[in-house]
């Protein structure tokens, strides 16, 4: 009985087991105890690895990245306001949002993969930096939950069912919660550059 | 005799009160930079879903024009908070964005993306038929698509290299590119 329950929602229980680690990291002050050991392998990110060594050598290179990182942002953007805003009922409404759910995430998939690869980039040519500011590690935080959220649980929630099926305050639920999220990303990805 | 022109017109720009009150605010500058940046997603996200669709890379099972005429109203109101904005960017730093390379390259651009954009949709308009439910859109359609996502790609790099000071009028003693970006004092001064 258990096992069926368990195996029937083990990515919804591996989310929320990893949101639990990261909640008791905090709470127990594991964070507080790893943190000052992390700055070690910023420098090293910064000053040596050839990531950042490219990144701070070649300004050019650096910026090319940059704008690279804002396309594939707008690209996720866009895919997920086509979803969303479909799944709110403000867009593409002679659409099944079945069909836009499974005909974007292609494209979303892409677009976090490019985004991740020149952030990781982007925060080598200033990993000294960026390992003190708080919006930083907050960005992380919304990055990591919000593609577990995407990944994990959103998309598969969606595409095991009918939408008919579903009731449409979970649906609506979903589409703002995604939207926030990563709009939360994109914000706090700006705010790195002001700080 | 133009970069004069733009460099007086710049001046007078800096002069005003609200121009200067936009850079003197602490975060005035940075909100405007942040939205103008932010709405990328909306107005850059929702175009190139439009040219994916006409490529055959999203959607392929959507008919293209419904995609493209869904999508047209978000990204407007996406360019239009883009448009406003921008030109609050240039008001609060009239001369120093006149007189930079990336913007004035950035501007051809953009230019030439708005041309190509009103040619794609007298082609979409045009291109009546039984494509539209097909995967991939008519070799037309796909050729505006592709220049459309090369031009927009250049718009957002050049924008992006606009506040690095490689080629800034202080930084080269190239005559063409003082010449092009502007630099009248720069090139009096030779």
């Amino acid at each position: 009985m258990l096992g069926s329950i368990l195996s029937q929602y083990a990515r919804t229980l591996s989310v929320f087991a990893a949101l639990l680690v990261i909640v008791l990291v905090e709470v127990l002050g594991i964070r507080e105890a790893i943190y000052p050991g992390l700055e070690g392998f910023f420098n090293w990110m910064n000053q040596s690895s050839w990531l950042g060594v490219l990144g701070t050598t070649y300004g050019s290179v650096y910026a090319t990245v940059e704008a690279v990182h804002l396309l594939s942002m707008a690209v996720l953007g866009g895919a997920v306001l086509v979803t969303d805003l479909r799944l709110l009922g403000v867009i593409f409404r002679d659409i099944p949002s079945e069909t836009l759910v499974t005909g974007t995430h292609k494209c979303f998939r892409w677009a976090l993969l490019m985004a991740i690869l020149t952030g990781i980039f982007c925060a080598a040519g200033v990993a000294n930096k960026v390992y003190f500011m708080e919006v930083f590690w907050i960005k992380m935080l919304v990055l990591f939950a919000g593609s577990c959220f995407m990944l994990f649980i959103k998309q598969p929630f969606l595409t095991s069912r009918p939408h008919a099926e579903i009731d449409p305050w979970m649906i609506r639920l979903l589409a703002i919660t995604s939207m926030l999220t990563w709009f939360t990303v994109a914000a706090t990805g700006r705010w790195i550059g002001f700080s | 005799m133009i970069n004069e022109l733009l460099l007086q017109f710049g001046h007078w720009l800096e002069a005003q009160q609200y121009s200067q009150m936009l850079v003197a605010g602490y975060y005035s500058y940075s909100w405007l930079e942040a939205t103008h940046v932010l709405t990328l997603m909306v107005s850059i996200g929702s175009l190139f879903i439009i040219d994916f669709r006409m490529l055959g890379w999203v959607m392929p099972n959507v008919p293209a024009s419904i995609i493209a005429a869904r999508l047209h109203k978000p990204m407007m109101v996406g360019f239009a908070i883009m448009f406003i904005t921008g030109a609050l960017l240039v008001y609060a730093k009239p001369v120093e964005t006149i007189q930079s390379l990336w913007f004035r390259m950035k501007m051809i651009l953009l230019l030439l993306a708005f041309i190509n954009a009103w040619i794609f949709n007298n082609r979409l308009k045009g291109a009546e038929g039984n494509w539209d439910n097909d995967p991939v859109a008519p070799k037309a359609l796909r050729t505006g698509a592709i220049i459309s996502l090369v031009l927009w790609c250049g718009v957002v790099t050049l924008g992006r290299y606009i506040p690095y000071d490689w080629v800034d009028c202080t930084n080269t003693t190239n005559t063409a590119i003082l010449w092009a970006a502007g630099c009248v004092d720069q090139l009096n001064a030779l």
